[in-house]
């Protein structure tokens, strides 16, 4: 199960068409579940890996996947060999992930590139590595060509994340 | 010998990499009697799953067990795939040779090639399946030791690798097939020119053997892979030209030869004498004539006229 968990109010009605992406994107449920609050002392630009360790308030089970969404931004990451532009986090075969939608619009009008980073988030969390096809949603996000894809996987990435799903659920 | 064994001492709680298979723990280091021999076993237990093996501290490092690579090593690491010297073989056959090489081997360096030269050919056409996922177990071996050798989230790792080989704010170059051609390489040895294959000013429109018509997605099966893989092999071991073979030039200053005819070359006439003169006979067409008796002889009796249809059957014997 995808629950989406959001730290910044949202439409229902966009979070809803949201969730029914993700549905069609994964073939798992998700839904809605709730907001949560940021921790105190934490300003924007928000440390991502800190934000998921600290968030509390989330309520879920052992298998779920949880996606945070927010409209403030996310800090950039420093990494031994640079600096990684940072819209969205997840922990690599772990439960939570983040995704920030500062650099867009909002979820209405720019729901496609948001999908997008979305599925690259979750796929995050089912263990894919980033792809080598650019149409495919786990390209690497800072790349120029990413906004403009739709929120697909390619045919390695989606057979990868359906018997991850599958493992999961057995 | 794989890079990092050399002298390899090891101690519970060590962390080592174990080729194909990443990164590990040594859970225990004991004594365990088997068919009759004492032999000490390292027991490793994989950080990524918990699965456990047991290995012969003898065959350590023949396995090509190691320790986790150090921050400077990762540092080379990013070096290597900074620069662009590493081209992938487009021989499919050498390329998995080698591919498989360096994994089993398992140094931290092979699986950086692996992924490089992966990542460069992905540039020229898509991957096939088997490479795709070579090269996805390849990225994941790496990420993994990464992240051990610099103790931070395997995303981070990645992103760190990523960095390096699709730089942000940069599309991914389109590659050729002339990119790839090694100096001295099989086709090189040819030494053909387009003049001397017959082909001058591209008068064949050909498509180049070494790059196909795109593919149409990485949705190709194993075995279509292979067998683009397989003419692609083939047309590096003996370049085939389609075509024509080449004409022969005519030597300078020698007169042009007159167009050739095409069909069969007529039949030589008979020369012509003044027995042969007369002009034979046409000759007949259709069925010969049947040969007449010879004159004198007796004329034979017409023959009864042939019965037709089936021949009647013998009527019994009427005493019966």
């Amino acid at each position: 199960m995808i629950r989406v968990v959001t730290l910044d109010p949202f439409d229902d009605k966009q979070l809803a068409k949201f969730n029914r992406t993700l549905y069609t994107a994964f073939g798992v449920g998700s839904e809605h579940s709730g907001s949560a609050e940021i921790p105190a002392g934490m300003s924007e630009p928000l440390d991502a890996e800190k934000l998921l360790e600290e968030v509390k308030g989330i309520r879920a089970y052992k298998d779920d996947k949880v996606l945070l969404l927010t409209s403030r931004k996310l800090k950039d990451r420093d990494l031994p060999s640079g600096k990684a532009p940072t819209s969205g986090f997840a922990k690599y075969g772990k439960d939570r992930a983040i995704l920030s939608i500062a650099p867009f619009k909002d979820l209405e009008k720019d729901f496609k590139p948001i999908a997008r980073h979305a599925l690259h988030q979750l796929g995050t969390l089912w263990e894919l590595h980033h792809c080598l096809d650019p149409r495919c949603s786990m390209y690497p996000p800072w790349t120029p060509s990413f906004n403009q894809g739709d929120h697909i996987f390619c045919t390695f990435c989606r057979e990868k994340s359906e018997q991850k799903i599958r493992l999961a659920k057995s | 010998m794989p890079e990092g064994s050399a002298a390899l001492q090891l101690q519970v709680g060590d962390r080592v990499v174990y080729p194909n298979q990443g990164v590990c723990r040594v859970a225990a280091i004991d004594v365990k009697e088997v068919a009759g021999q004492s032999l000490t076993f390292v027991t490793m237990r994989r950080e990524e799953d918990g699965a456990v093996v047991m290995v012969p501290q003898g065959k350590i490092i023949s396995i090509g067990v190691r320790k986790v690579a150090s921050p400077s090593d990762v540092e080379e690491i990013y070096a290597f795939l900074r620069s662009d010297s590493d081209k992938a073989d487009l021989d499919w056959k050498q390329r998995a040779r080698t591919n498989l090489d360096r994994m089993t081997q398992g140094g931290i360096l092979g699986l950086a090639e692996v992924v490089k030269g992966l990542q460069v050919l992905s540039e020229l056409r898509p991957l096939p399946t088997k490479e795709r996922e070579l090269y996805d177990n390849a990225r994941h071996l790496l990420v993994s030791e990464v992240a051990a050798a610099l103790g931070t989230a395997e995303a981070n790792a990645e992103d760190s690798i990523d960095i390096v080989l699709f730089p942000p704010g940069k599309e991914r170059p389109k590659r050729t097939a002339a990119e790839f051609a090694r100096p001295g390489g099989d086709e090189d040895d040819m030494d053909l020119d387009g003049d001397l294959m017959g082909l001058e000013g591209g008068e064949l429109d050909l498509p180049s053997d070494e790059e196909p018509p795109a593919e149409p997605e990485e949705e190709s099966s194993e075995e279509g892979g292979e067998e683009e893989e397989g003419g692609e092999e083939g047309a590096e071991d003996a370049p085939k030209k389609r075509g024509r073979p080449p004409k022969a030039k005519p030597a300078e200053g020698a007169e042009p030869a007159a167009p050739k005819k095409r069909g069969r070359p007529p039949k030589p006439k008979p020369e012509v004498t003044a027995e042969s003169a007369e002009p034979a006979a046409p000759k007949k067409r259709g069925r010969p004539p049947k040969a007449r008796p010879p004159e004198g002889a007796a004329p034979a009796e017409p023959a009864a006229p042939k019965k037709r249809g089936r021949p009647p059957k013998a009527k019994p014997a009427e005493d019966e």
